[in-house]
């Protein structure tokens, strides 16, 4: 019987008085009590009498074993199939009938089931709400109702307090409550700024402590590709965390360059970068370790030099995850531990909102609407009780105590925490420029009037300073000769430009227009002008910007104006839609562009997916990207990021990172994530990934693919060194080398794989991957590079043997690659097939046994037997009987004998390799060289593209083995498909 | 008005095989990389000839803007490797239409912006940038006027 039938009985039980049970012991049948004395355990009221004449009643008792109503005919207990009684005692007869008789009096009087009173009565006379209203019911039955419904409301009324919400849909919607409730969600998960509109379009994911869009709710894949690389594509990266260090300049680059090496491309050091002219990235490493222990990518800008001051200032923007690890690091080099407690919020007040220019503007009529908004507004303020809710600005999650600051008294440089401070927004493509130039618009000087007076605003006061405007002259030339530039890709790539803008919402144009770029014949010294930047860069003064400034900053964000004044201001205006005439002062806004390369890396598609990066101070998020958004800009997620990267051929962080924390984590939350989704189906539905010859479909063993490459590699250094002793042909040196390799191997076997991000070796390698084109047609002339042999292989791998190395795979005919597909090494007979017929879409592989079916189904059964046996055993069982075969080369060949191994270990999942794993190189009929962790259809390059790391001491090998014509052909396979396709490796420095 | 055939501005993307470090720099203290060349805005009737789309794609396409998309005339434009591709589309063009289409030729010189980034170990070097030039050719394919 079921769990949920048992309930069912329960209930219908509940009321039964308990004793009327059939008894249907065969022990019964023996004795003549069958008809009459037949005392159950309950029935001792009735058993009593005739307990002389059957002396069993204790044995009836022990073998009781079955009570209750049992319907139909039971297996054992059926009374009928056994002999009948000889005699009939007539007054135990009488007896027992009579007790069952009252008993079933009993029964009917209790009513049973549901107990409305409603329910109680015959169909004919039940009416519809009757429950209701009461008085539908019969009179006799309203007062039973009434207390039922008393009882049922007070029940339901406490329930109902705890869930619902008490006020009203249009009192949760009005301003400040709404408002309260989202300074409330926000607590949580940090929310951008822009986070309501996204909220509208985006489906939205929480990830690493914010609220971010991860992929837009209407279909536009294809269209967000096309704005990216025609148009502009915008994104929101405030969650990005920027942690600003100040100190002298030595100091911070001795501090600095610890955490990071010179082999892996220009660091904090670089000359164009400590300039301030460009932003640089850099990979970090924790201090000293490196190449172990990366902590991830970051970019950085210096602040261009203030004359006659070594004091400089740096930004570090980092990933969120990156940064609980990066900040500590950072403190620990420069020696900063004292945390410099923030004083307790002090209330800021906004400075006047723009007192003295507004009444002389405004037309007499408005005055008193003017006045009456005042009032009302004033009232208003009166009757909010209790704190006004105030919007969060800022990292709504952290506690005001939290410390941000920390100072080092023997070195000086304090590291600041600015997350959530700045506003970051990507835009992606080549008319980003064209967008950012219709949407700002350098900040207009203010009036003479006012500079006489002193004012609490920035730009005021700046207007004051002469050689402060200069600058921002020079600024603004700069930022009109960017009109003239058709393509974003055309710009030296990194550059940066300081600039001061008027407020975009005052620009904002009635309709959604899309920005293209207005190119016309310039004149002669705008051409020239032109050149200079496009050669030179923007120089090094220009890159000042006063968001730099910590004051500036709070100032532009305290004295907003907000939406609804700015409206207020504008239904003032004479012509409607016109622009307001004088700019208010509090509108004139510190930012700074960033221009970031699009792809610098290989010989196609360069400067692809090239781009501004546009820095503001906090609070003034909506008031660009509503202007940016009505100049036609496609908006992405963080799906189309991961898209910009692929397509870029970078590595996006923490995707693609595996030897970071960060990675690590990713790529665990990864595999459950897919693991869970897995599971749902039901599995006779899934994939059966064992018969697909695929190990692990949902992570990549990366540590322990490095380790069998470094085996294998130092297994086939020493088969060559006995061939070259019988031959006596190599010289001493390569066969020291090889004893080295071999020696490291032996020496290091736990230490764990690192990612080759050394550019010399890079370099070196892509040259030995004969690098083409990306569909692999014409090859592409590439630098001198000395050609791949043993003795390379053996000093190249000696450096770099338990690495992984980032490559990009494109398939010369059809296949989409996907996640966590395999790539594998192509044997000769295949290279043979690819030459005959160039047209030939690859092998197949040969569908693997499944040996855990047979131990799925032993233990279904055995588990259908024996309810639970006992665990422990069967752990230590399935290991004992898992070992071998992991330690065993080949296992398609060696026959696994499921038989000795009787029960798996417990999380036998249907369709799934059950770990340990076993050698995953040597798992299929081709030897497996690496994964896939980005592939898909590239809409850029016209074919199947995946990027991924494969062994580098597997990839030397395999490249050493390929004759020339073929170099760098490998295979890939999907995880959910047994054909391999050819692709063509390319990696790109 | 914008004239296709005043040079120095119309260009097209940059064939691959010219997109290689470059020999006489020195290679361990240099990268070289090359920007895009200037682009302006293309009308309908433009074509630009690259080296990485198939040859009878661009053919065609040229086919279909003369035939199909009722234009009276198409410029081709080609730059560097590109150049003699250019030339093939035009005069393919041309002999497949039996004598009625007539070409004008323009060739103009394009100013090319490199990038050279120093990859010494004391990062002190400052980038350059230098500028080279490369040859374009810009055809005009059109149909004659009747008079």
């Amino acid at each position: 019987m079921s769990a949920a039938k048992v309930k069912m009985r329960e209930k219908k039980m509940r009321n039964q008085p308990t004793s009327v049970q059939y008894p249907s012991s065969p022990l019964s049948v023996e004795s003549s009590t069958q008809n009459g004395g037949d005392t159950p355990v309950t029935g001792g009221d009735v058993g009593d009498g005739p307990s002389d004449t059957h002396p069993s009643t204790e044995r009836q008792k022990s073998s009781h074993h079955q009570s209750g109503w049992v319907r139909g005919h039971q297996k054992d207990g059926g009374s009928y199939a056994k002999e009948m009684p000889k005699y009939i005692t007539a007054g135990g007869f009488a007896r027992a009938r009579a007790a069952e008789v009252s008993a079933m009096l009993k029964a009917v009087t209790k009513t049973t089931g549901s107990c409305h009173v409603s329910a109680a009565l015959p169909k004919h006379m039940r009416r519809r709400a009757m429950s209701h209203n009461t008085k539908r019911l019969p009179y006799r039955l309203r007062e039973v109702a009434n207390r039922m419904r008393q009882k049922s409301l007070q029940a339901g009324s406490k329930k109902k307090k705890e869930q619902a919400k008490n006020k009203s849909r249009k009192a949760r919607r009005r301003h400040g409550n709404l408002l309260l409730e989202f300074n409330r969600r926000q607590r949580k998960n940090v929310w951008l700024e822009t986070h309501i509109w996204h909220a509208k379009r985006f489906h939205m994911v929480k990830k690493w402590g914010y609220c971010l869009g991860d992929r837009p709710t209407y279909k536009c894949y294809r269209p967000c590709y096309r704005a990216m690389s025609t148009h502009c594509l915008l994104q929101d990266l405030s969650y990005y965390c920027c942690i600003e260090l100040q100190g002298e300049e030595d100091k911070l680059l001795a501090a600095l360059s610890q955490l990071t090496n010179k082999e892996t491309g220009p660091t904090f050091a670089a000359a164009l970068c400590i300039s301030g002219r460009r932003q640089g990235s850099v990979v970090m490493y924790r201090a000293g370790h490196y190449p172990l222990q990366p902590l991830g990518p970051v970019t950085f800008l210096w602040r261009p030099r203030t004359q006659g001051s070594s004091h400089r200032q740096l930004w570090i923007w980092a990933h969120p995850t990156i940064k609980q690890d990066l900040l500590p690091e950072l403190q620990r080099v420069c020696q900063c531990c004292e945390a410099v407690v923030p004083p307790v919020v002090p209330v800021v007040t906004p400075a006047e909102v723009a007192p003295t220019p507004e009444p002389e503007l405004k037309p007499p009529k408005t005055h008193g609407a003017i006045q009456i908004s005042r009032t009302k507004r004033k009232r208003n303020c009166k009757d909010a009780s209790g704190p006004p809710a105030k919007k969060i600005l800022g990292d709504g999650s952290r506690s005001p105590t939290t410390p941000v600051t920390w100072r080092s008294s023997s070195t000086g440089i304090v590291i600041n925490d600015l997350t959530m401070e700045i506003v970051r927004y990507r835009l992606i493509g080549p008319q980003s420029h064209s967008v950012l130039a219709e949407t700002l618009e350098a900040a207009t000087d203010c009036e003479e009037m006012n500079k006489s007076q002193p004012s609490p605003l920035w730009w005021p006061e700046h207007c004051k300073d002469e050689s402060k405007m200069k600058l921002h002259q020079q600024q603004a030339d700069i930022f009109h000769i960017l009109k003239d530039i058709y393509s974003t890709g055309e710009l030296p790539s990194g550059a940066v430009l300081g600039l001061a803008v008027d407020d975009p919402r005052l620009t904002l144009p009635t309709k959604k227009v899309k920005a293209l770029p207005c190119v016309k014949q310039a004149q002669e010294v705008d051409e020239e002008k032109r050149r200079e930047l496009m050669l030179r860069g923007v120089p090094e003064h220009c890159c000042q910007s006063f968001l730099w400034e910590q004051s500036v900053r709070d100032n532009v964000t305290d004295n907003k104006i907000s939406e609804q004044e700015l409206n207020r201001m504008r239904s003032d205006v004479l012509v409607p839609g016109s622009r307001l005439s004088p700019t208010p002062l509090q509108g004139r806004v510190p930012i700074l562009l960033v221009h970031q390369p699009g792809k610098q890396v290989g010989h196609e598609m360069s400067s692809w997916g090239a781009g501004w990066d546009l820095l503001l101070p906090k609070g003034w998020g909506m008031a660009f990207w509503i202007p940016l958004v009505y100049r036609g800009v496609r908006i992405g997620g963080l799906n189309m990021s991961l898209k910009h990267s692929q397509n870029k051929g970078a590595p996006n962080f923490p995707h693609d990172y595996p030897d970071c924390p960060a990675g690590i984590g990713f790529q665990e939350e990864q595999e459950a994530e897919l693991l869970d989704k897995f599971k749902r189906r039901p599995p006779a539905k899934r994939t059966n990934y064992i018969k697909h010859g695929c190990l692990a479909p949902f992570r990549c063993p990366w540590q322990q693919l490095a380790e069998e490459w470094e085996l294998i590699t130092s297994e086939g250094g020493e088969e060559q060194k006995r061939d070259s002793q019988t031959q006596t042909t190599t010289d001493a040196d390569t066969v020291m080398e090889e004893e080295m390799t071999s020696h490291t191997a032996v020496t290091k076997p736990q230490s764990r794989f690192t990612v080759l991000r050394s550019r010399k070796s890079l370099r070196l390698l892509s040259g030995w991957c004969r690098p083409t084109t990306s569909k692999g047609q014409r090859p592409c002339r590439a630098g001198e590079v000395p050609p791949l042999d043993s003795s390379a292989m053996t000093s190249f791998l000696t450096e770099h043997g338990m690495s992984l190395v980032w490559v990009r795979l494109s398939l010369l005919s059809k296949g989409k690659p996907e996640l966590h597909a395999m790539v594998f090494v192509p044997s000769t007979e295949d290279l043979k097939l690819l030459s005959n017929k160039s047209d030939s879409s690859g092998p197949q592989e040969l569908a693997h046994k499944n040996h855990f079916k047979s131990r799925m189904k032993r233990r279904k059964k055995g588990s259908k037997k024996t309810a639970t046996s006992s665990l422990s055993s069967d752990k230590t069982e399935g290991k004992g009987s898992d070992l071998p075969s992991a330690s065993e080369p080949n296992l398609t060949t060696s026959s696994e004998d499921p038989k000795s191994s009787s029960e798996s270990s417990t999380d036998l999942i249907f369709g799934l390799w059950p770990d340990p794993l076993p050698s995953i190189t040597s798992h299929c009929s081709r030897v497996t060289l690496g994964w896939v962790t980005q592939g898909d259809f590239s809409l850029s390059a016209g074919c199947g593209e995946a990027l991924g790391f494969v062994s580098v001491a597997g990839l030397v090998n395999t490249l050493l083995n390929q004759p020339k014509e073929h170099r760098g052909i490998l295979l890939l396979r999907n995880p959910t498909s047994l054909h391999y396709r050819f692709a063509k490796i390319n990696i790109e420095v | 008005m914008r004239t296709p055939y005043n040079a120095s501005n119309i260009l097209l993307p940059e064939h691959a095989e010219n997109k290689q470090p470059a020999v006489e720099m020195d290679p361990v203290e240099y990268t070289l990389r090359k920007r895009l060349p200037r682009k302006l805005p293309k009308r309908r009737n433009d074509v630009y000839v690259n080296m990485k789309t198939d040859f009878r794609a661009q053919l065609a396409r040229c086919q279909k803007l003369l035939e199909g998309g009722g234009h009276r005339e198409i410029c081709v434009h080609g730059l560097g490797l590109a150049i003699n591709r250019a030339i093939n589309i035009a005069l393919q063009l041309q002999a497949s239409s039996q004598g009625a289409l007539q070409l004008a030729a323009n060739t103009s010189t394009v100013e090319l912006v490199d990038d050279l980034e120093p990859e010494d170990p004391d990062e002190a070097g400052e980038p350059m940038t230098r500028t080279r030039n490369n040859s374009a050719i810009h055809i005009k394919v059109f149909y004659p006027d009747p008079q």
